[in-house]
């Protein structure tokens, strides 16, 4: 991931753009195709989403996230008229794993956010290990990938903790 | 690093890069370290989550900024209407 996306600020003004620049590309093959201006939203924020999870290979993305648009819209024009469930395909994928309940993502993003915080910018957003330690305040990048696994042995240990507790409770 | 991080980045390279024949024999000695694979596969689960949920808010509000131009909005509106 490049440094066009280290930030907040960098990433809302990079969709900002794409949205001016492409939204409208998308929202009038949406309409030729009979859509509303919600199904056309929801379908290129799917395909931002997706785009942005696989930002590392794409250099074009106009044509990229358009592209992606108009396989969702595809999809889910096909789902519609047959009254099924979305399917795979290109589709973001929610849940390819035992779905986190809840109530320890709500934990995780008051209790744990720091650590989530700095989690997320290594593993989602795949920031170089340099900018990860300046980002969040780290003298070296090794001090920055210890400070990481800590974290992760940290929030491991909620995951842990809360799903016991869960288990307990529902028994 | 201390031991636990050392055991906790092993099961990282596992998860995300590959297994080893050595750690997939240390998985069928050793139960604990199997269900310490299961916490963190979850806990991954959680990060990317926690990930799209910021990322989605940070899309939602690109688009509040960019439909509150009203000439950007009468352009898209009028792509919508029939006939």
């Amino acid at each position: 991931m490049d440094d066009r996306f280290s930030t907040t600020e960098l990433r809302e003004a990079f969709f900002i753009s794409l949205y001016r620049s492409t939204f409208p590309a998308v929202a009038r093959y949406v309409a030729r195709m009979g859509g509303s201006l919600e199904e056309a939203q929801d379908i290129f924020q799917d395909a931002l989403v997706i785009y942005y999870e696989k930002a590392t290979v794409a250099d074009n993305e106009h044509a990229y996230v358009a592209g992606i648009a108009k396989r969702l819209w595809l999809q889910h024009y096909r789902n519609v008229a047959q009254h099924q469930p979305l399917n795979e395909l290109d589709r973001v994928e929610e849940q390819e794993e035992q779905p986190v309940t809840g109530r320890i993502m709500r934990y995780l993003e008051t209790a744990g956010k720091k650590c989530m915080d700095l989690l997320k910018a290594h593993y989602y957003d795949r920031l170089p290990a340099g900018s990860l330690a300046k980002r969040f305040g780290y003298t070296s990048t090794h001090t920055a990938t210890v400070a990481k696994y800590k974290c992760l042995e940290k929030v491991r240990t909620v995951v842990k903790e809360k799903s016991l507790a869960y288990a307990d409770f529902v028994e | 690093m201390r031991t636990s991080l050392n055991k906790i980045k092993a099961i990282e390279e596992y998860l995300l890069g590959g297994s080893t024949p050595v750690f997939e024999a240390n998985l069928i000695l050793d139960p604990e370290l199997a269900q310490e694979v299961a916490l963190q596969r979850e806990t991954y689960t959680a990060i990317r989550q926690y990930g799209r949920d910021q990322l989605r808010a940070e899309i939602a509000h690109a688009q509040k900024v960019v439909t509150g131009s009203p000439e950007f909005m009468r352009y898209i509106t009028r792509l919508f209407k029939k006939g």
